[in-house]
């Protein structure tokens, strides 16, 4: 049976950040995919042993730009355990309120992208347009709009003022409404429904055994969130849902996220109504005492692990960090088998995958040996052609 | 003629976007200067799929050693004249990344560079003063 | 006073594959530490797995200590909710290990890490290439071991 090879190029349109797979192919039909990675491959964990335990936030926070919180708050967690102290109960309402912002626009990023990997070119304007008010929100608090190093090693740098709540407040009503709108259109367009309803099918057996974590999982129906898992900062003491769906395609994570969202505002909401007064932070000595710790948080793409090991000195000894993209992608290998290459944009999509950097994509078809390598736009040209050429439904 | 094309290339230079092992956050912030808020477009900047239609280079992040010969090869594939923007302080200089292995530096080690726009992340009006005034380089005759 | 299921888990282990393990304690609520020697990791984790269900590994981490290469296996049980960390250590002249794939199938990826990373092989996954690191890396470098430094210096942060 022949085989076709298709590569897909280097950079890419928009920022979705790409990879290195193979895919084999038999006619249109994938049938095995081979990742390969390593192209934002920075050595951090390395770099992190030749900087302070303060400048670590700093180097920690830019392991992922879109995720930034949730690594700063793992690391601070962290290094606290090694101290043995605790951040403030006021920092840790104010913690959780960042991480919560940064887990909207996080999903809100992905939603939008979603419509554009579908041709959906005004959702996604009219979603990141709305983005924005988050983005607004942030800089009020923290000065900056993405990586703010608010979250610092024994509490936060910045306080949250009687005279922000109320911005916060409306700006947290226009996104619940805003986000409810978008969740119909997720619901009700015959589109978007033909696209992600039965595609890329993972089934909740595999989802385990793979280890899958995040709304991927969710979308399987495993009830799996670290924030009750095991609560940090402020989340065993607001009350929260646990959102999953069952249907375990592209469709069920698009909706888990979306009504993340909505958890997610009623989440702020809490925080503001419960934030005790207090210190906002703790003076720390130069360095931890020798020990190792190691926390779990929920980023907006899963769990979240970092480890670190101290021998007493100014340098960690050792950082480990593994991000929830790296645990989704044997999952995401198992997902887009036996759909259409046209799939591939949306299935790649579902995982919310965070690798940092444009790569190639590589199809071989298993009838003819055939092997060519395409650009991530040119797949998705294809995929949006050969939708319009089926009368926007799949074959 | 060439003022004709110097005049339309002036009014709408086309942009390939490029991320060489960032952290992402100048890449949300550059397709941020195309949503509504900051509206990119409206001064004719369109952002292209292939090299071979661009005019304007936009890269982020420092350039990771796998990633390098990448960016070579697509800066040769743009045709001329062609401009290259470094767009965040990775970009420019390597950043918070500075010492890492596998990590080159600024993307200028690789190509050379007409405008450094930085910024930790770059915010989208910094991207947009910094096409601007790209345009007013080659507006000066370059 | 009913034990917890950490402690339960612990006393079970000591119980029955009281040989293969030389430490087992609970660190701190959610955190329990198993030490074994090489070679017995793969009967603990596959002891855990069949009697209490404990199969989402989070990852493998790997730690230089100078002369030995100290590997955690941190999972997790079926509700996650607290962590159970499987050390154990490997000499660096030799740094050879048997393989979990076949228990946890969800370990392929780290493995691969820790062997690009640090230099240790994994007996039973074969693995061919290099798995972060660039295709031109040269054989034999392994980045995060202590004694590894890169050409040009490091250039320390200022303190």
């Amino acid at each position: 049976m022949p085989v076709y090879k298709l590569p897909i190029g280097p950079q890419h349109p928009a920022i979705k950040e790409a990879f290195h797979f193979t895919f084999d192919l038999d006619g249109e039909v994938v049938v095995d995919v081979k990742p390969r990675l390593g192209n934002v491959h920075r050595g951090i964990e390395k770099g992190m042993e030749f900087r302070t335990w303060v400048q670590g936030i700093f180097l920690v926070e830019r392991i992922c730009g879109i995720c930034n919180t949730p690594h700063t708050t793992c690391y601070a967690l962290t290094v606290e355990e090694l101290y043995g102290v605790e951040a403030p109960p006021r920092a840790q309402y104010i913690r959780t309120i960042i991480n919560e912002l940064n887990r909207i626009h996080s999903h809100l990023l992905w939603v939008g992208i979603l419509g554009m990997e579908l041709g959906f070119w005004s959702y996604f304007m009219y979603v990141w347009r709305d983005r924005e008010r988050v983005m607004d929100v942030v800089e009020m608090i923290t000065g900056n709009r993405v990586t703010t190093s608010a979250i610092i090693i024994g509490g936060v740098a910045y306080d949250i003022t009687p005279e922000m709540e109320g911005p916060i407040r409306r700006a947290m009503d226009y996104l619940e409404e805003r986000t409810k709108f978008y969740k119909k259109v997720l619901e009700t367009d015959p589109t978007i429904r033909a696209r992600t309803q039965n595609v890329g099918v993972l089934p909740k057996s595999v989802a385990i055994d793979l280890c899958a974590v995040g709304p991927t999982a969710r979308g399987s129906n495993v009830k799996s969130d670290v924030r009750f898992e095991e609560p940090y900062c402020a989340y065993g003491e607001v009350p929260f849902n646990l959102v999953t769906y069952d249907t375990c395609d592209v469709w069920a994570r698009a909706m888990v996220r979306i009504d993340e969202v909505l958890e997610s505002i009623n989440i702020i909401r809490e925080c503001l109504d419960k934030m005790p007064n207090g210190p906002i932070r703790l003076r720390l000595p130069r360095a931890p005492p020798p020990g190792e710790a190691m926390n779990r948080v929920e980023a907006p793409r899963g769990e979240l692990l970092h480890y670190c090991k101290s021998d007493g000195k100014e340098y960690p000894y050792r950082f480990k960090a593994r991000t929830p993209t790296l645990a989704n992608i044997p999952a995401l290998c198992e997902m887009l088998k036996g759909y259409y290459i046209a799939d591939i944009p949306a299935i790649v999509a579902s995982i919310d995958p965070c690798y940092c950097c444009t790569e190639r994509l590589i199809f071989r078809d298993v009838n003819s040996g055939k092997v060519w390598a395409w650009t991530y736009d040119e797949l998705r040209r294809y995929s949006l052609k050969w939708f319009k050429s089926n009368g926007g439904r799949r074959k | 003629m060439m003022g004709i094309i110097k005049w339309s290339r002036l009014r709408s230079p086309w942009i390939l976007y490029m991320c060489t092992g960032a952290c992402n956050a100048c890449d949300i912030e550059v397709i941020a200067a195309l949503t509504p808020r900051f509206d990119v477009e409206r001064f004719g900047i369109l952002l292209k799929g292939s090299p071979r239609h661009a005019d304007v280079l936009v890269v982020t992040g420092a350039v990771s050693r796998h990633v390098a010969p990448r960016l070579k090869r697509i800066y040769e594939q743009m045709p001329h004249p062609k401009f290259v923007v470094a767009a965040g302080t990775c970009a420019c200089s390597g950043g918070v990344y500075w010492g890492c292995y596998n990590v080159l530096g600024g993307i200028d080690k690789v190509i050379p560079v007409d405008v450094y726009i930085p910024g930790c992340p770059v915010r989208p009006e910094a991207v947009i003063d910094g096409i601007v005034k790209l345009l007013n380089k080659l507006k000066g005759g370059k | 006073m009913p034990l917890s299921r950490e402690e339960q888990i612990i006393d079970d282990l000591k119980r029955y594959l009281g040989d293969k393990i030389i430490k087992a304690e609970k660190v701190r609520a959610r955190r329990v530490n198993v030490e074994v020697p090489l070679g017995a990791h793969r009967d603990v984790i596959k002891f855990l797995k069949e009697r209490y269900d404990i199969r989402h590994i989070v990852t493998i981490t790997g730690v230089d200590l100078g002369e030995d290469i100290e590997l955690i296996y941190h999972l997790a049980p079926d509700n996650r909710t607290w962590l159970l960390n499987v050390r154990t250590k490997v000499p660096k002249k030799n740094p050879v290990i048997q393989t979990i794939i076949d228990i946890l199938p969800g370990a392929v990826f780290y493995e691969r890490e820790v062997n690009d990373l640090l230099g240790v092989k994994f007996e039973g996954h074969e693995i061919v290439g290099h798995f972060i690191l660039p295709d031109d890396w040269p054989e034999g470098e392994y980045p995060l071991r202590k004694e590894w430094k890169p050409k040009e210096g490091i250039p320390r942060a200022r303190v």
